[in-house]
C-alpha cells in the first residue's frame, strides 16, 4: 500500500515537473500566458474608461505593472523556432521587424510607467491610460492575426 | 466647343462642400485609425460624421443642385453606351455616377460596420452598437470593416485616376469643377447649366440627417460617448 503510494507519488511529481519544465521551454504558451495576464488586468480599466466602472486606482497600477512585466519578458520570447505551432496569432512578420516589435514593447513599458505616476483619479486616467492603449493597438495592427 | 469663354454652374456650393468634407473625413478615417489609439473617441466621432454626411447626400440627392440629384446622373446601360459614343456631361457622367453611387455605399458600409465593431478583446476601441451584438457579429463586422476599407482605397485610387486622365487628355477639367463649381459652357449632354440648390435647403438636410444618425444610435441603446 505504502509502496503503490510512494510510486504514484513519484509518478504525479514528475509529470507535474516535466508539465513545468515543458512551459518553461516553451515560449508561444508563456507568451500567450503574459498576453492572457495583460488582458485580464485591463479588463477592469477598460470598463473605467468607457464609465461603466468607477474609477479605482489600485486596478489601475496593477495593471500598468502587469505592462512592465510584460513588456520586460515579451521580447526574448520569440526565438526563431516559435514562429508556428501551439496555436499562435504571432504574425511572421514579427520576425523579420525585430527590432521595430522590440521597440514597441520598449514603448509599452515606457507609457506604462509614465502612466503610474500621472494617474490620479478618472480624469487623468483617461489621456494617460490611452497612450498606453495606443502602444497595445499599434503592435497588434501590425503583429497580432486577426481570427477571421 | 466653349462659347466666348462662358462658364456655367455644374457644383453648387453645398455640394462641393460635402464632397470634399467627405474627402477630408475618409482620409481622417485613416489617420485617426493609424494614429489616434490614445483617442478612441476621434476614430468612432469621424465615423459618426461620415455616416451623417452619406445620409444627408442621399437626401441632396432628392432636394439638392439639378446636377446632385440622383434622377440626373443614376444612368442605365443605355446612356452609358451613348456616353462611350462621346457624349459630354456638365455633371456625373453615366460611369461618373456610378462610381459616386459605389464610394457613397462603400462610406456608409464601412461607418456602419464600424457602429458594430471593436478590437478583439474589446479593451481599446469598441463601436457605440458593440456592446449591444454577440462577439461573433463583432467579429463579423471588424473583418468587414477592414475589407470595406481595402475596397474604398481601390475605388478610391480609381476615382482619382480617371479624373486626373480626364482633366489631362480629355480637357474636361472634372477636378477644378468640383473645386470652383464652374465649368466652360458647351454641348453637355445632361444639362446646359445647372440649378443650384438653396442652402437652407442642404442646412435642413444636413439636421435630419444628424438627427437620424445620432438618435438612431441612441434608440438603438448605443452610446455616443
Amino acid at each position: 500500500m505504502m509502496k503503490k503510494f510512494l510510486t504514484i507519488s513519484i509518478l504525479a511529481g514528475v509529470a507535474f515537473a516535466a508539465g513545468a519544465a515543458t512551459a518553461q521551454n516553451d515560449p508561444i504558451a508563456q507568451r500567450k500566458s503574459i498576453m492572457k495576464g495583460v488582458g485580464d488586468a485591463t479588463k477592469p480599466v477598460a470598463g473605467m474608461l468607457k464609465g461603466t466602472e468607477p474609477f479605482d486606482n489600485a486596478l489601475v497600477q496593477k495593471a500598468l505593472a502587469t505592462y512592465i512585466d510584460a513588456a520586460k519578458k515579451m521580447p526574448s520570447l520569440f526565438p526563431a523556432d516559435s514562429k508556428h505551432g501551439g496555436e499562435t496569432t504571432a504574425r511572421s512578420n514579427i520576425w523579420d521587424e525585430k527590432p521595430r516589435f522590440d521597440g514597441l514593447f520598449a514603448r509599452l513599458g515606457q507609457e506604462a510607467a509614465a502612466a503610474q505616476g500621472a494617474i490620479k483619479d478618472q480624469d487623468s486616467l483617461k489621456p494617460n491610460f490611452g497612450k498606453v492603449l495606443g502602444v497595445c493597438k499599434e503592435c497588434h495592427d501590425d503583429y497580432r492575426e486577426k481570427k477571421n | 466647343m466653349s462659347v466666348g469663354g462662358a462658364r456655367v454652374l455644374a457644383w453648387d456650393g453645398p455640394t462641393r462642400v460635402f464632397k470634399w468634407t467627405l474627402v477630408l473625413l475618409v482620409l481622417d478615417g485613416w489617420v485617426s485609425n493609424r494614429f489616434g489609439a490614445s483617442l478612441p473617441q476621434w476614430h468612432i466621432w469621424n465615423g459618426y460624421l461620415a455616416l451623417t454626411l452619406v445620409v444627408f447626400r442621399v437626401l441632396w440627392g432628392f432636394v439638392g443642385g439639378s446636377t446632385a440629384r440622383f434622377s440626373s446622373f443614376v444612368a442605365g446601360p443605355r446612356r452609358a453606351l451613348a456616353y462611350l459614343r462621346g457624349a459630354k456631361y456638365l455633371g456625373h457622367n453615366p460611369f461618373g455616377g456610378w462610381m459616386a453611387l459605389g464610394l457613397l455605399a462603400l462610406v456608409a458600409a464601412q461607418a456602419l460596420t464600424g457602429l458594430f465593431s471593436a478590437d478583439e478583446d474589446r479593451l481599446i476601441i469598441e463601436g457605440p452598437l458593440a456592446g449591444k451584438v454577440s462577439d461573433a457579429t463583432v467579429a463579423f463586422a471588424s473583418h468587414r470593416h477592414h475589407l470595406i476599407f481595402a475596397a474604398l482605397e481601390v475605388l478610391i485610387v480609381v476615382h482619382i485616376a480617371v479624373n486626373l486622365f480626364y482633366a489631362a487628355f480629355r480637357r474636361d477639367p472634372l477636378v477644378k469643377a468640383m473645386v470652383t463649381g464652374e465649368k466652360p459652357a458647351a454641348d453637355y449632354a445632361d444639362m446646359r447649366s445647372a440649378a443650384a440648390g438653396s442652402w437652407g435647403r442642404a442646412a435642413v438636410c444636413l439636421a435630419i440627417a444628424a438627427a437620424l444618425v445620432f438618435g438612431g444610435i441612441t434608440a438603438a441603446g448605443g452610446r455616443l460617448f
